[in-house]
């Protein structure tokens, strides 16, 4: 387990240097952040297209 | 003018910014050639015209040629997407002279001033040293003015008339266009905080807002040109400004790894920027999509003729799809993740990233929308290639990819020798110069180099005088 | 009646790009906020009490600096006033620059600050590159000032015959042409002998910046693998 978290190692700590805790965490979590809200404009773009669809 | 087919004043205007904006491509090209031979004869116009300035002149030229081109063809656009006539025409004109006026100005005090005493005169009236931004400190409120201007007039118009999707994209990335230069306007004694601004303007330039800009810009295209449906090529549009600035905004990141910015811009800017090249192949299947779908309708009615109505701008249209893949996308991915750049970085490799994006990005549609003026203005219903349209296109390509290459193969003895190998000292960079790559690679760019000037002679033959011949389908 | 997809949708698109748009630029001015706050210039208090800054205050050119290698971060990174047991700034060693390793913080910040305009005005990016930005014709000068060429057993104090490596680049930076290293010469461009060691100081300073260990194995490797 302690292989998978690697200790701080830049020189100041900070709340994206937390994030960035080994390969990619920091990124794969921004990208993750900026992604899911599509789902949820994909979801009522949908309801909206079903009701003109009537 | 006389004889002149256009009746919108907004046309005018954009004929205006095309003419300076070819002049200084010119310029840009001249500079550049003086920047080559140096690279070959190193003692070429020493203590005249040193490297410094020539690439000062080149890169300085190259940046405001493309600002010129494109305001023109934002005016020339405006009036076909919003159905009228530009508001505010008379202060866009005004604001035409005054950008006109203040760059022969700071041209020609670079050539004969080029460098004065260590002190804030000099940021304020000779050149602010800062590569791509150097205008000095009068010179950048200007800018803003003129820029400020240019969106305030895009806004009235686009609020007044119809605002399309593309007219809706261009609002928004033009006022990020002109308020981002403000970010790159103050001094400040850190370098590290310096250059964390200096790439705000120059990456959330070329590789956010520009290519939001060429993305509307294609969409017009694809509109006039091969009569695409607006509907499709909106719907485009909208999914290229999404990858684009999803990816291009902190894409940033790649230029935070070694400027003493925290090490977390390793991953942001690795990541992020590795997506950048997505939305550019997106625009290119999109526009050899259109392209082959307008054509194949043409087909299924049996008519046996092109559905292209412009084949110069056509031309340089697909080669922007092309040549911003290419040249941004793949030159610029070669590059961007951080253990590659720890070695790559500031390299000619760099260098050749840059010739092929800011051609294949920028300087391809540019110079499609001065043939679509040219057509307008000489009322033209097919415009077709002249022979001199052949040459021109055919060298000026085939001398900037000749550039990259070379550069690319140069980069590759700077990255390996002075980087890799000895860790980038004095003697370092000199040992990786004297190799038969480095040296030959910069005869080979100066040769291509030439060829791409003259081709721009052709170019610059052909659209003054290409509307005036009877090629076409008038 | 056919459906119609919500992915070839133009309205689903146009809010997903301002969706995106609007949240990447937050996180970017956020991260600015957080990064501002740790490239911001450090003072003399700093390096007095022994707080490391990214970029440290002007008053490092009082330090001896060096470029090694960190355990634990695994690349090299600017040792300032020698290395304490951690392997990090002891920001003890003191190191004279121009006769003198007491500059005041008012003195050092005044001599910063004419180095950092110096090196805009005279166009020095145009032709080096500065924290690898730049133009490609002469040498990176990131950390210039630890280069071996300009120590005490590189060849450049000998060549302006000057004996300590500030007084070699101050000259160096004055005339130029008159000490031609390579075919590819430096200009004149009219530097004075304050703003030469404004310049200095400007490179001292730059070496002293963290930048997560680039360049790579910065003089560490003398002589080339021959790649003619």
């Amino acid at each position: 387990m302690n292989a998978m978290f690697e200790p701080f190692v830049d020189v100041v700590p900070s709340f994206f240097g937390t994030l960035s805790q080994g390969p990619l965490t920091l990124t794969i979590f921004l990208h993750t952040v900026i992604i899911l809200p599509m789902f949820w404009i994909y979801k009522q773009e949908k309801a909206r297209l079903e009701q003109e669809g009537n | 003018m006389a004889n002149s087919y256009l009746t919108s004043e907004s046309k005018k205007l954009a004929t205006w910014y095309f003419t300076v904006a070819a002049t200084l491509f010119g310029a840009q090209l001249l500079f550049g050639l003086v920047a080559a031979i140096q690279y070959v004869i190193p003692g070429f116009l020493f203590e005249i015209l040193d490297f410094s300035v020539a690439r000062m002149l080149h890169i300085n030229a190259l940046v405001v040629w493309m600002v010129f081109a494109m305001f023109g063809a934002v005016y020339w656009l405006l009036p076909d997407e919003t159905g009228i006539e530009t508001v505010g025409i008379e202060v866009g004109k005004l604001l035409f002279w005054v950008f006109t006026a203040a760059v022969t100005v700071v041209v020609l005090v670079y050539l004969f001033i080029q460098v004065g005493p260590a002190d804030a005169t000099s940021i304020w009236f000779i050149h602010e040293g800062r590569e791509y931004i150097e205008a000095p400190r009068w010179a950048d409120i200007g800018i803003t003015v003129v820029a400020l201007g240019f969106v305030a007039n895009l806004f009235m118009t686009g609020m007044k008339g119809n605002r399309s999707g593309i007219v809706t994209v261009l609002m928004a990335d033009m006022i990020a266009f002109a308020g981002l230069y403000l970010t790159g306007m103050f001094y400040t004694d850190n370098i590290t905080v310096d250059q964390f601004w200096w790439w705000w303007v120059i990456h959330l330039w070329v590789e956010a807002t520009w290519e939001v800009y060429v993305g509307a810009i294609a969409a017009y295209g694809l509109i006039t040109m091969i009569g695409a449906h607006r509907k499709v090529v909106e719907m485009w549009l909208w999914i290229e400004v999404t990858m684009l600035f999803g990816s291009g905004i902190l894409g940033m990141g790649h230029h935070y790894f070694w400027i003493g910015t925290p090490e977390y811009w390793w991953e942001i800017g690795a990541l992020f920027s590795a997506l950048e090249p997505l939305p550019l192949v997106a625009m290119f299947i999109h526009v050899l999509y259109d392209w082959g779908k307008m054509q194949g309708e043409e087909s299924a009615k049996g008519l046996d003729r092109s559905v292209i109505t412009n084949k110069p701008a056509f031309t340089w249209f697909v080669l922007n799809a092309f040549g911003n893949f290419l040249g941004a996308g793949i030159w610029g991915f070669f590059h961007t993740l951080p253990q590659v750049n720890l070695y790559t970085h500031g390299t000619q490799f760099t260098s050749a990233h840059g010739h092929l994006a800011f051609f294949g990005a920028y300087a391809t549609i540019l110079i499609g929308m001065m043939y679509i003026a040219v057509q307008g203005k000489n009322g033209i219903k097919i415009l077709n290639n002249s022979t001199s349209t052949i040459f021109a296109t055919s060298m000026i390509v085939g001398g900037v990819v000749g550039m990259t290459v070379a550069l690319t193969v140069a980069g590759y003895s700077d990255v390996i020798i002075s980087r890799a190998q000895m860790g980038a000292t004095w003697a370092g960079y000199f040992d990786a110069q004297a190799t038969t790559w480095l040296t030959q690679g910069m005869v080979w760019r100066l040769i291509m180099g030439v060829i791409t000037f003259v081709g721009f002679f052709f170019l610059a033959k052909d659209l003054l005088t290409i509307g005036k011949s009877n090629i076409h389908v008038r | 009646m056919a459906k119609k997809s919500v992915w070839s949708d133009n309205r689903f698109w146009q809010r997903t790009a301002a969706w995106i748009t609007g949240f990447a630029s937050v996180l970017l001015i956020w991260l600015t906020f957080d990064t501002s706050a740790q490239i911001s210039m450090g003072n003399d208090s700093d390096l007095k009490s022994g707080v490391t800054k990214r970029v440290p205050g002007p008053t490092v050119i009082n330090y001896k600096i060096t470029y090694e290698m960190n355990k634990k971060r695994q690349h090299e990174i600017p040792v300032i006033g020698g290395m304490n047991a951690e392997g990090t700034s002891a920001f003890q060693e003191k190191e004279k620059f121009f006769g003198r390793d007491d500059w005041s913080e008012e003195e050092a910040t005044e001599l910063l600050h004419l180095g950092k305009l110096g090196s805009q005005v005279k166009n020095c990016m145009n032709c080096h590159t500065l924290l690898g930005n730049g133009a490609y014709y002469a040498p990176d000068l990131t950390k210039a000032w630890l280069d071996p060429a300009w120590g005490p057993t590189g060849p450049m104090q000998a060549l302006t015959g000057k004996s300590t490596k500030e007084e070699a680049m101050a000259e160096f930076l004055q005339n130029p042409s008159q000490y031609p290293t390579h075919a590819r010469m430096m200009p004149n461009l009219g530097i004075t002998a304050e703003e030469a060691k404004g310049l200095v100081a400007f490179l001292k300073h730059m070496s002293s910046i963290d930048t997560n260990g680039f360049p790579r194995n910065f003089g560490k490797i003398q002589g080339a693998v021959n790649g003619k």
